[in-house]
């Protein structure tokens, strides 16, 4: 019974996501009535198989004796997997009246269903090569999503997500081979599963097998070079770069090299060598350029994206430190900047979706006219550049207190990106809010304020939740933190 | 929440008062609430001066928590910044009659009020954090109030050198988390012996740093630059409180960095001291010089404060008790003195709309008693008996000798002769011109433009404060101290 209790949530949504494609629903009413029923049905069992079902190791098919398809809910599932299925249902709701000025609902619906039960499976994922097929599946349930639009532009995005994703799921592939050939199982266990008499001699390759799967996983992560895909699928319906660009898929990238690191590696082999320098150096990089571009960037979706780049970097800043301190501030990122990015884009989603604006110098004086959405955005945003006591301060305050208490001079230059970017970070995100709340002094176009409000409870009321959610988890992290710590060190 | 939770009313009266203050419309009953609520908030800060106290208001994790605490700094501070606040809200009522949005503009002045007096009774590193960027992002609508795209390219400044300035100094609490006992601040420092051993350069570079990052909002080289930038686009008495008041938050700052984390003795005599005490030295020098080639009168001042400020670093990083007292003496009367100016520029301004030096020749005759508190301010600035500029630069000349630095206390002391007499040149210039228009003076075209009492006032109040302290420093002085008594 547990055992199928932990299957069901990543098989049920992809079922009933695959049924609903060939049905035509007749009207809103109906189909809202189906989908959200689906999502909070598998939000529902999610959630009974992280905290209730404890069914340990599901294996459900043996390739051979070391491969297999198994499942197993550890801590990081469980921080990942509630993290997912609950702001699923919230994005659901918000999707509903957006997706009206997009088209084709039924089959939108459809693939953001199934969706949701690959990220589950990467989530519950008990070996390598489960993650790996999950993972793949991701790229390509998510393909129909990013080109929704189905214009040259989308289409165009969409061929460069799949090049790229495919890319990246080619070089962990890599990782996989040499973890099954080096490594006593390919299941993930803390503390990593290679065998030191095996590795003795192969140091220096295994080494650079790690650096080529963690760029392959980076790939997701939008690390530096890798990162071009994400900007461009910023074209995709607002609920999707929301959900899926700023949570699901890239932070399966995350995900992943958390997995791979801690779990399949092993910290113990690679810390202190030159491969956790260059990874740390990566991160630091990205962090500094994806706010340099975000702050560059008119298009407020895409200033969105270049700051998802930048703050992914955060978390893998804080995995690549490589301590139980490091990975728990990572995972503490991980969860506010999904709440403050997922909200963030849907104030982005609110304008474009009332007033069809897409740039920042387009929306001057609308934070009156518009407060719900501005108000979210103001506080979320204050979260993002880590003004105490706003969520992202404490994520930012635990991944330079583990920077410094790791004593690794390139930790050092880390914290250095860390404060230059929350610096960018401020700019970037009160640019916007300043235009809104105090317009420049000139003359407007007739009609400049036409429609300007803020959209109905769809739209408004995942926002004001999302944004409460934010706060309040930004004043009492204590227990969240007690929690991640666990994860971190391989106890949960 | 654990402690005398009176400590609390003065932090947030200003702030939940703001924002009622947006839903008065009608103007004399906004201003009648205004001044209510200041004047309630002085007296509360009395109070709890008086009482002292520690608040601890709630743990956000085990070693951050939001607390507050009075000490011989918080109350110096509390009650200059207090008084002044109200002076220059009274001149703003009548200010801000030729501004548009005045609602909004006494809104973000009130709530601005809140974020500086937390800072000031801020006992650990977050709180002030915290109250540090709150004063940046409150005060950040006073500096775009007019809204030009050029007040908004200011706004942006100022927000971007803050943010950075308030990064720099994040990134040593991040340092100092591990290598201090608690966060809390302590008289003397509270650094972790054992630890610090051996990390000693890391640490140096560290505060370094941290100071260089706090003396941004203190207008310190090299992050002065949006400093003449952004004060003198905003709405005058909103100049006069930045360049007063909130500079000196970067002062609490890097008083409670130097003098509560680290400890005097920590720094003393290291490569970070010395590399400080150049940085602010030139920055007395350049602000004056620059101050004397401005020509736009708000500009010149602003970068005045930049140099006058600077003074106060200088005294505090010679980490000697008698140029800590010259320090703080500073602190006090170049508040007084630079809101003088910026409000007399602001009256100006309001009366005339002359914005440039050259236009105020005769303007003495037309305004008396602003231009009388004008020369007073100016006196003082400059340093000569017996304004209260004097006591202060005369403290700071003998913290200097006192110090043993040898050469550099020299050097100090000259750049402090020379940046007076320059103060003089970019000064006691206008002074001249406004009251001795000379004989091609058109006196035919002169006519009486004394705004009212609203603005007369408080510029007497403070005019006659800066002679009052001038002559009888001791006041202060033995308040000084007892603060210096305990951190030394």
């Amino acid at each position: 019974m547990n055992e199928f209790a932990t299957i069901l949530p990543v098989i049920f949504p992809i079922i009933a996501g695959a049924a609903l494609l060939p049905v035509k629903f007749r009207n809103r009413k109906q189909r809202e009535f189906w989908v959200l029923t689906i999502t909070i049905l598998n939000t529902i069992f999610a959630l009974y198989a992280v905290y209730f079902a404890d069914a340990g190791v599901v294996t459900i098919f043996h390739f051979s004796e070391k491969l297999s398809l198994t499942f197993h809910i550890d801590g990081l599932s469980k921080v990942f997997a509630t993290m997912v299925s609950v702001l699923w249902v919230i994005t659901t709701v918000y999707a509903f009246e957006y997706m009206t000025h997009e088209g084709r609902e039924d089959q939108f619906f459809a693939f953001f269903t199934m969706t949701y039960g690959v990220v589950l499976g990467v989530a519950f994922s008990g070996n390598f090569l489960t993650m790996y097929l999950f993972y793949e599946f991701l790229t390509l349930a998510t393909l129909p999503l990013v080109m929704h639009a189905m214009d040259n532009k989308a289409r165009h995005a969409g061929k460069t997500y799949i090049l790229y994703m495919m890319f990246g799921a080619a070089l962990a592939f890599i990782g996989f081979i040499f973890i099954y050939c080096y490594g006593d199982s390919i299941e993930f266990i803390y503390g990593g599963v290679l065998i030191p008499e095996l590795i003795k001699g192969h140091e220096r390759t295994l080494q650079v097998v790690f650096l080529v799967a963690f760029f392959g996983f980076g790939v997701k992560a939008a690390i530096l070079p890798f990162y071009r895909w994400l900007p461009k699928a910023s074209v995709a319906p607002t609920p999707v770069t929301a959900l899926l660009h700023a949570v699901a898929v890239v932070k399966a990238g995350v995900f992943a090299i958390i997995r791979l690191i801690y779990f399949s590696f092993g910290t113990e082999y690679l810390m202190g060598t030159w491969v956790q320098n260059v990874i740390l150096i990566a991160a630091a990089i990205t962090i500094v350029f994806g706010s340099t571009l975000a702050l560059r960037t008119p298009h407020i979706k895409r200033r969105f994206a270049y700051s998802t780049i930048s703050n992914l970097s955060y978390i893998i800043f804080g995995a690549a430190l490589m301590t139980p301190a490091g990975l728990t501030a990572g995972l503490l990122h991980m969860i506010y900047h999904a709440l403050i990015k997922i909200t963030l884009f849907f104030t982005a989603g609110a304008i474009l979706y009332k007033t069809h604006r897409e740039y920042l110098y387009e929306v001057e004086g609308f934070g009156r006219l518009m407060p719900i959405t501005f108000i979210s955005m103001a506080l979320t945003g204050a979260s993002l550049a880590g003004v105490p006591p706003f969520a992202g301060f404490h994520s930012k305050w635990a991944l330079a207190t583990a920077a410094v208490q790791s004593s690794n001079q390139v930790a050092y230059l880390g914290i250095v990106a860390l404060i230059i970017s929350a610096v960018l970070t401020a700019l970037y995100i009160f640019y916007i809010v300043v235009r809104a709340y105090f317009p420049r002094k000139r003359e407007y176009a007739a009609g400049y304020y036409d429609h300007v409000s803020d959209p109905n409870c769809y739209m408004t009321v995942p926002l004001i939740m999302l944004t409460v959610i934010t706060i309040l988890i930004g004043l009492f992290p204590s227990e969240l933190l007690v929690v991640l710590e666990k994860v971190a060190t391989g106890i949960m | 929440m654990t402690g005398d939770s009176i400590l609390l009313l003065p932090v947030l009266l200003p702030l939940f008062a703001g924002i009622g203050i947006w839903f008065l419309k009608e103007e004399k009953q906004r201003n009648f609430i205004v001044f209510i609520t200041i004047a309630v908030e002085l007296a509360l800060i009395f109070y709890v001066s008086a009482k002292g106290g520690t608040l601890t208001v709630w743990h956000v994790t085990s070693r951050l928590s939001f607390a507050y605490h009075i000490d011989g700094i918080a109350k110096y501070f509390a009650v200059i910044i207090g008084l002044i606040w109200l002076l220059a809200a009274i001149f703003s009522m009548e200010y801000m009659k030729h501004e548009h949005k005045p609602r909004r503009f006494f809104m973000f002045y009130v709530m601005s009020l809140s974020a500086l007096i937390s800072l000031c009774f801020s006992a650990n590193m977050m709180t002030m954090y915290f109250s540090y960027e709150l004063m940046t992002l409150l005060t950040f609508p006073l500096v775009i109030h007019t809204q030009e795209p050029q007040a908004v390219r200011a706004g942006m400044k100022y927000l971007g050198y803050s943010i950075f300035g308030a990064g720099l100094g994040l990134l040593g609490f991040f340092f100092l988390n591990t290598y201090c006992v608690t966060t809390e601040f302590a008289p003397g420092g509270t650094l972790n012996m054992a630890l610090t051993e051996g990390n000693e350069p890391l640490l140096l570079f560290v505060f370094f740093f941290m100071a260089v990052g706090f003396g941004c909002k203190a207008g310190m080289f090299p992050l002065h630059a949006w400093l003449p930038t952004a004060h003198p686009v905003a709405p005058s008495p909103a100049s006069a409180v930045l360049s007063g008041i909130i500079t000196k938050g970067g002062v609490i700052c890097i008083i409670r960095v130097t003098f509560y984390l680290f400890g005097a003795d920590f720094i003393r005599g290291s490569w970070a001291q010395t590399a400080l005490l150049v940085l602010s030295l030139s920055t007395i020098f350049m602000g004056s010089m620059l101050a004397y080639k401005e020509k736009l009168l708000k500009k010149r001042l602003a970068y005045s404060t930049v140099s006058q400020v600077s003074y106060v670093l200088f005294g505090l990083l010679l980490l000697h008790p008698v140029g800590f007292a010259g320090a703080l003496l500073q602190v006090a009367f170049h508040a007084a003195a630079k809101n003088i100016l910026f409000l007399s520029a602001g009256a100006i301004i309001y009366k005339k709309g002359c914005t440039l030096v050259t236009e105020l020749r005769g303007i003495g005759k037309e305004m008396p008693v602003v231009m009388w508190c004008f020369t007073i301010a100016s006196l003082s600035l400059i340093g000569i008996p017996p304004a209260g500029g004097f006591v202060s630069k005369w403290v700071l000349a003998q913290g200097a000798l006192s110090s043993q630095f040898g050469v550099l206390a020299v050097v100090g002391i000259s750049i402090l002769m020379l940046s007076a007499l320059l103060t003089a040149g970019y000064l006691l210039a206008i002074v001249t011109d406004a009251f001795f228009p000379g004989n091609s003076y058109d006196y035919a075209a002169m006519e009486k433009r004394e705004p009212n009492y609203f603005m007369t006032v408080p510029l007497t109040i403070l005019a006659v404060a800066v002679v009052f302290f001038g002559v009888f420093p001791k006041y202060l002085g033995n308040f000084i101290d007892t603060i210096s008594g305990v951190i030394f």
